[in-house]
């Protein structure tokens, strides 16, 4: 970049393209949703099977499953900070939103094992994928995302008038929706993104 | 109305480098550096003018044995930025007029 007097205009087309530059890739929590979409989504559907085919009375313990997430997720995370050159408030947004998510899980597992886990608990965990799915959407400015957050309060309400087990089908279709499907749309635009970063830098 | 623009801002690569960190929260100056395409000697130079106006803190430390400079405006240095911006468009404006 050359030091010169230039324009007004030049001025303003050049304060909106660095913009641009730092929009692209901000949005790549990608990885994360489709981790934890599909653990969460296979630990609804093994303890359905458990539970409701196989009758298996620890049919809960297939939920370890989370563990596995928690290990990638610091793995991930550690591997990304020590390669990232750049903070955004919507990337730390994000890495806080779904720390809290995560640690108001944990507590209201805590909660229920003191008092019971019983058919009524199962519609607040479907609510909670939807207010993390769409606060999401709506930091990341990504439709699906928000979509996805208002079906997943639309299937809390729903399982209320399921049983037990059904309702583990419902949160299950619920992670579908608002995490899985969502991920893999925000993977396709984050790599047509990337590719249009990499012709516009021909 | 022209010379009235922040003599500061007003320069190609600070005017970036500014419109980079407007919109971040940090950004390392290896990130700056591929964002304006510029050279590490230039950027340098260009920063520290930024820094000098009080328009951006400058942190240097080590990460992994490396060092690691990294960027973040200032309050001041947003105040700057949106007073450029306005200045801009009342330029702009007035040449349209």
């Amino acid at each position: 970049m050359i030091e010169e007097n230039f324009s007004p205009e030049e001025s303003l087309q050049l304060i909106q393209s660095m913009i641009n530059k730092t929009k692209r890739g901000m949005s790549d929590n990608g990885i994360y949703f489709l981790v934890w979409g599909w653990l969460t989504f296979i630990a609804c559907i093994g303890q359905f099977l458990l539970k409701h085919i196989y009758k298996y009375e620890k049919h809960y313990q297939v939920w370890w499953l989370i563990v596995v997430g928690i290990v990638f997720s610091i793995y991930f995370s550690i591997k990304e900070e020590k390669s990232r050159k750049v903070r955004t408030y919507i990337s730390d947004s994000m890495k806080y939103l779904w720390i809290g998510m995560g640690i108001t899980y944990f507590v209201l597992s805590m909660i229920l094992t003191k008092i019971g886990w019983s058919s009524e608990v199962f519609p607040f965990f479907i609510m909670l994928y939807g207010l993390g799915t769409f606060v999401s959407g709506c930091i990341i400015q990504f439709r699906s995302l928000i979509v996805g957050g208002i079906l997943a309060w639309a299937l809390a309400i729903g399982s209320v008038y399921a049983d037990y087990d059904y309702q583990i089908l419902f949160g299950a279709a619920a992670i579908l929706i608002s995490y899985i499907i969502p991920a893999y749309l925000l993977r396709n635009k984050n790599k047509k993104a990337n590719l249009n970063l990499q012709e516009s830098n021909v | 109305m022209f010379k009235e623009l922040d003599p500061i801002l007003h320069s190609q690569l600070r005017l970036a480098v500014m419109s980079l960190l407007i919109s971040v929260k940090e950004a390392e100056f290896t990130f700056l550096k591929e964002k304006t395409n510029s050279t590490a000697g230039n950027l340098s130079v260009q920063i520290q003018k930024l820094k000098e106006a009080g328009y951006i803190y400058i942190v240097k430390q080590f990460k992994d044995n490396y060092p690691q400079t990294t960027c973040k405006i200032t309050l001041e240095g947003i105040k700057a930025f949106e007073k450029y911006v306005k200045d801009l468009q009342v330029y702009l404006g007035s040449g349209k007029k």
